[in-house]
């Protein structure tokens, strides 16, 4: 019943023989290019549909935006050749446009093809509000000027034409799907072009006729894996060059991080930009009581929450928007203070006797949630156990969105990356509100992140800073903030900040300002520029 | 009435309740989709985008309509093969499972493959001696892999063989360093027709882990099944009177134990390609398995109706027309099946 002595060798020859020749064939890449992994896989390459971190990383390779948003955090034109010029009323925005800029199928870029490619987004975009809520109506005015007219005024502007999903794409190659996505290729005008759409893979060649800088690589290949232990695999075990970290677990950051301090890799941090915070049910009681939200933003110590949750790697937040912009005041939010706490909660009724349980929803499915919950709940029976105390509930992101308008939950926590790297982005969506009854929310940016706050008059100087510009508009938005840390309609816990990391043999890869890894600055060799 | 035609009236009986059995499928998974909690429109936009901008969008993909009408529109583009378009991509559902399906088949059949290789070689090696510590070498084994959880074999794979040792890829199908084979979506048929042994080479290095993992995870149930019906068929009156006859033990074993024990494992194979869309999920997820399972997780998260819609029909579809073919070839085989 088994083989036989005579069959025995030469099947396990052949066996090993295989073995040594899948373990040993790994197919090389031509030279000067570089395998760059993420979690991400690209479903669509159109910019009207690319609205995950993934997809917009890899556009801006692919396209340029009008504005890029330097590492120093300046504003510099790309496509564009200058500042928008603002007519006196603030209205109307004229924007220059660079000349000899072509798209990857030979076309010229100029003002129609902008305008082609603007209206597009308007019209089949996924994120299209960014610009709908803005502009009312837009025309080439020459060959290479466009004019943007605008709903009221709006001092931002050049940050949210940095949104990379209003790259330009050829109107010629788009002519068929001008009201319809394209989600296998891209025409656009960016330092590299598409050379193959696989899904899970795809490879770019650098784009001859480019503008600017030619890439400093021969091309990449992009790889996505759907997990942490792979990606993280896939780095040590030097399958691939470069590694963005996107939602990389905690623990395998930590590990990439300290090889990276031996120096047996390169790190590069870009621009903190996403926020995580709890949103707390304002309109409905126990937290309707101010007294108990500021309890509450006293007795979150974050720096346990830092060291315990993120494993050092989330620096804390007292501002709903990230210290790196201007405007952001990183101390509206009350620090640490469990006596303050204390105080505010006997105020309340609590401690004596009865002690506030709180329902503390977290998303299941991100695992740093349900740490951050759990930790949470031990640091206040370890400081107000006979006040307050916490009841963990764990929730799948997408059903958990679909209820934070209804008031389902008393607190949650969240995260925030605004579209566009301007503090009125963060400020808009968390504090904006259309329609209110007394300080209760009804209608706007509130009640969508679930507090159902307001403040009288916040929503109007939230409008007027959009008018103002300079040193004025930061004021007022300090100002915003600091309201915001009195009321409590949030708690922020902490800043994410990216990070990419790549073989020693390659230069630390580079971010802008907008939190994205420059693919066109990665390069092999050499000491840091 | 001849068996030939009892046959096929049995087979066109099966074969006229699949329609029905696709139909109630897919009304299930309609209904049990929008009575889940969660909403496309969420996963689509985010949570914060305006309420014109969702409602807008709302009403593009035909969400404002009624429960009744979606499901009428759904069913009417079912019967005309049309599975619709994806919410999240736009792209036709069909041509999302045509990409993914191919992966999935093909990592299925390599699996199915190596675990009744295996799980058949480890049942039937104990059966020499009863009781002895190959058999029981064998239970251990059987039950082992069986309670083994999918994630953390396939985890403990990886961990060993692509990141410790390096000896083979951590997850995909294809090297981005390769342009993969064109054709059938079937790389290693496709490499193989086009002669090309960099594309074959490749295609095998990013299988073997976790088609073996599969494969192992799924041996136990082959090991098991052999091993009780070839001791029930040994111990049966037929075997007795082989022995009796004055054969030897291997020809007893080979041409009369065997052949009988094996039938009820055909059974089993067929049942084990339904669990595999179950258990390969997480070796998709894991090894970055570009399959059909895969792409249901993503489009279950997102709340892709289309998508999870087309992908449920379609593996039920396949599920009971592989069900059938087995239940025609087990009654075909065996003479003792009535119909």
């Amino acid at each position: 019943m088994r083989p036989g002595p005579l069959l025995r060798g030469p099947l396990a020859a052949a066996a090993l023989a295989l073995g040594l020749a899948l373990a040993g064939c790994q197919p090389s890449k031509p030279p000067g290019t570089l395998i760059v992994a993420t979690k991400s896989r690209i479903v669509s390459l159109d910019p009207a549909k690319a609205s995950r971190i993934g997809e917009q990383q890899l556009l801006s390779a692919l396209g340029d935006p009008l504005y890029a948003i330097s590492a120093e955090g300046q504003i510099e034109p790309r496509l564009a050749a200058a500042l928008p010029q603002l007519s006196p009323d603030g209205l109307r925005a004229r924007i220059p446009l660079r000349r000899s800029v072509r798209f990857h199928d030979g076309t010229p870029f100029n003002a129609a093809a902008l305008e082609f490619s603007l209206r597009r987004f308007l019209a089949i975009g996924t994120l299209s509000y960014q610009l709908s809520d803005r502009v009312s109506s837009l025309r080439a005015l020459d060959s290479h000027t466009l004019e943007l007219t605008l709903k009221r005024p709006f001092s931002p502007l050049p940050r949210l034409l940095s949104s990379i999903v209003l790259t330009p794409v050829s109107p010629t190659a788009y002519r068929a799907h001008r009201d319809k996505p394209l989600a296998d290729r891209f025409v656009g005008t960016g330092p590299y072009r598409l050379a193959f759409f696989g899904g899970q893979q795809l490879r770019l060649a650098p784009f001859r006729d480019y503008w600017g800088p030619r890439p400093a690589n021969n091309g990449l290949m992009l790889i996505s894996y759907s997990n942490s232990t792979a990606l993280f695999g896939a780095l040590r075990g030097g399958e691939v060059d470069v590694l963005l970290s996107n939602s990389l677990e905690l623990d395998h950051q930590r590990a990439l991080h300290r090889l990276a301090e031996a120096g047996r890799l390169k790190e590069a941090v870009g621009p903190p930009l996403e926020i995580g915070f709890l949103s707390l049910l304002t309109s409905e009681p126990p937290l309707n009581d101010p007294r108990l939200r500021q309890a509450l933003a006293h007795s979150l110590d974050r720096r346990l929450i830092q060291e315990r949750v993120s494993l050092g790697l989330r620096p804390p937040l007292r501002s709903l928007v990230p210290p790196v912009l201007p405007g952001a005041d990183p101390t509206a939010w009350a620090a640490y203070d469990p006596a303050r706490a204390r105080t505010l909660l006997r105020a309340a009724g609590w401690c004596q006797g009865r002690v506030l349980t709180l329902p503390l929803t977290f998303r299941s499915d991100i695992p740093s949630d349900r740490l951050f919950a759990l930790t949470w709940q031990a640091q206040l029976r370890r400081d107000l156990s006979d006040c307050l105390q916490l009841q963990p509930e764990g929730m799948e992101s997408t059903t958990a969105y679909s209820q934070l308008d209804k008031g389902a939950f008393t607190m949650i926590l969240l995260d925030w990356l605004g579209d566009y790297p301007d503090a009125e982005n963060y400020l808009t969506p968390m504090l904006g509100c259309g329609k209110a009854d007394g300080s209760r929310c009804l209608e706007g940016g509130s009640v969508l992140s679930g507090s159902f706050w307001t403040a009288p008059g916040i929503d109007s100087e939230l409008l007027r800073s959009s008018e103002l510009a300079g040193e004025p508009r930061l004021a007022l938005l300090r100002r915003v903030q600091r309201r915001a840390g009195d009321g409590v309609p949030y708690l922020p816990l902490w800043v994410v900040t990216p990070v990419a990391w790549a073989q020693p043999r390659l230069r630390a890869p580079r971010f802008d300002g907008s939190g994205r890894v420059v693919l066109s600055a990665l390069q092999a060799g050499g000491a840091q520029p | 009435m001849s068996r030939r035609r009892a046959l096929l009236g049995y087979v066109g009986a099966r074969l006229a309740l699949v329609p029905v059995m696709l139909w109630l499928i897919a009304t299930l998974v309609f209904l049990l989709l929008r009575v889940a909690p969660g909403d496309p429109i969420d996963a689509l936009l985010g949570s914060r985008a305006p309420e014109a901008a969702r409602e807008a969008l709302r009403q593009k993909l035909g969400l404002d309509q009624s429960l009744l009408a979606q499901y009428g529109g759904f069913l009417s583009q079912l019967l005309r093969a049309n599975l619709g378009t994806s919410l999240s991509s736009e792209e036709p559902v069909t041509r999302i499972i045509r990409e993914s399906l191919p992966a999935s088949l093909e990592l299925g059949a390599v699996a199915l493959l190596l675990a009744a290789i295996l799980g058949l070689a480890v049942g039937f090696s104990g059966i020499a001696r009863a009781e002895g510590r190959v058999d029981l070498a064998g239970r251990l084994f059987g039950i082992g892999t069986y309670a083994l959880p999918p994630f953390w074999a396939a985890m403990v794979m990886q961990l060993v063989f692509a990141v410790a040792l390096g000896w083979l890829p951590v997850g995909g199908r294809f090297p981005p360093t390769l342009q993969p084979p064109s054709g059938s979506g079937f790389y290693l048929l496709d490499s193989l027709r086009h002669g090309n042994g960099a594309q074959l080479l490749a295609t095998l290095r990013h299988l073997l882990l976790p088609a073996t993992t599969l494969g192992v995870l799924l041996s136990g149930i082959f090991t098991n099944a052999l091993r009780l019906n070839l001791r029930r068929a040994l111990a049966s009156d037929y075997v007795e009177a082989a022995r009796g006859r004055g054969l030897s033990e291997r020809r007893v074993v080979l041409r009369h134990a065997l052949p009988n024990a094996l039938l009820p494992v055909l059974t089993i194979a067929g049942i084990t390609v339904a669990s595999l869309i179950g258990g390969a999920l997480l070796i998709e997820v894991t090894f970055s398995w570009p399959g059909i399972a895969f792409r249901l997780q993503e489009a279950i998260a997102q709340r892709d109706y289309p998508v999870v819609q087309g992908i449920v029909v379609v593996v039920a579809a396949l599920v009971v027309l592989i069900s059938v073919a087995v239940d025609v070839l087990v009654a075909l085989l065996d003479p003792r099946i009535r119909f």
